[in-house]
């Protein structure tokens, strides 16, 4: 006696049918996740400390003290255009890296906006910021 | 005289290659995508005459508008965790722009929030990427 049965063999198939559908719903899950936002800004290149103690051993550097009231440029005080004119008629280009330092110098209460302002103002004369807040003026 | 019937045959679009077309699409997304880490953080941009395009670096530091610190779109306690992040971070990448960092703040933020982490940036070797947009003539 047998007991060995023959087993029926099936065809396999994989769905595919609906392998479409999920690609498509992946696409416009891509397609919302992504980010395509174009930036405008500036690059500000901000010495790090070891550069600023070089850049200390320099004579005068040009400085910008920014308070809650104003901006002055050299201690005069200026608006934002007369600070964009003044920066820009120091030609800090054509100058070498260590002569090319403007100092900033902030005290009061500062919102980003002034500060991004004048930032901006260095950057496009080419200068490069060295930072000297208040608690570190007090301690010189 | 009588014309021939045309045989009436029936139309099909070809929809074979619908999923390959569909992964090709997938794949052009994965790859160009750059997924918008930083939704969460709300900030209004600083505005200013001098700024123009400028090219999208893979390190962002943000501060929203509760003063609220953001490294890569994750929160961070203090000015310090900025520093040792964004020098982790510049040490896993290379290139030329491995050293750019974007910075995002809200307008309104005042500087005994936002120079800290300036100088956080700038301590880790950084070079600060300020994102803005430009000011509207009056």
């Amino acid at each position: 006696m047998s007991f060995v049965r023959q087993r029926e063999q099936r065809e396999t198939t994989v769905p595919m049918d609906s392998i479409s559908d999920i690609a498509f719903l992946l696409i416009i899950f891509f397609i919302l996740a992504t980010s395509i936002q174009r930036f405008a800004g500036f690059q500000a290149e901000i010495p790090s400390a070891e550069r600023s103690q070089e850049t200390e051993k320099t004579e005068k550097m040009p400085s910008v003290i920014v308070r809650g009231g104003g901006v002055m440029l050299n201690d005069n005080p200026v608006d934002m255009e007369q600070l964009r004119a003044g920066l820009l008629a120091l030609k800090l280009p054509s100058k070498p890296e260590g002569q090319r330092v403007v100092v900033v110098e902030t005290s009061g209460r500062i919102p980003y906006q002034t500060y991004f302002e004048v930032m901006s103002a260095i950057s496009a004369a080419g200068g490069i910021m060295g930072i000297l807040s208040e608690e570190q003026g007090d301690k010189k | 005289m009588k014309m021939p019937n045309r045989r009436i045959r029936p139309i099909t679009v070809p929809i074979t290659s619908m999923g390959d077309i569909a992964f090709l699409l997938i794949i052009f997304f994965m790859v160009c995508s750059d997924f918008a880490k930083e939704s969460n953080v709300k900030w209004t941009k600083a505005q200013a005459p001098d700024v123009h395009k400028i090219q999208k670096s893979r390190i962002s530091v943000a501060i929203d508008k509760d003063g609220e610190i953001y490294l890569q779109g994750q929160r961070l306690p203090d000015p310090d965790a900025v520093e040792a992040g964004v020098a982790a971070l510049m040490q896993l990448r290379s290139g030329p722009d491995a050293k750019l960092i974007m910075f995002k703040c809200d307008r309104g933020v005042d500087k005994s929030v936002f120079e800290p982490v300036v100088g956080a940036i700038a301590r880790a070797g950084g070079t600060i990427v300020a994102v803005g947009e430009k000011e509207e003539k009056r």
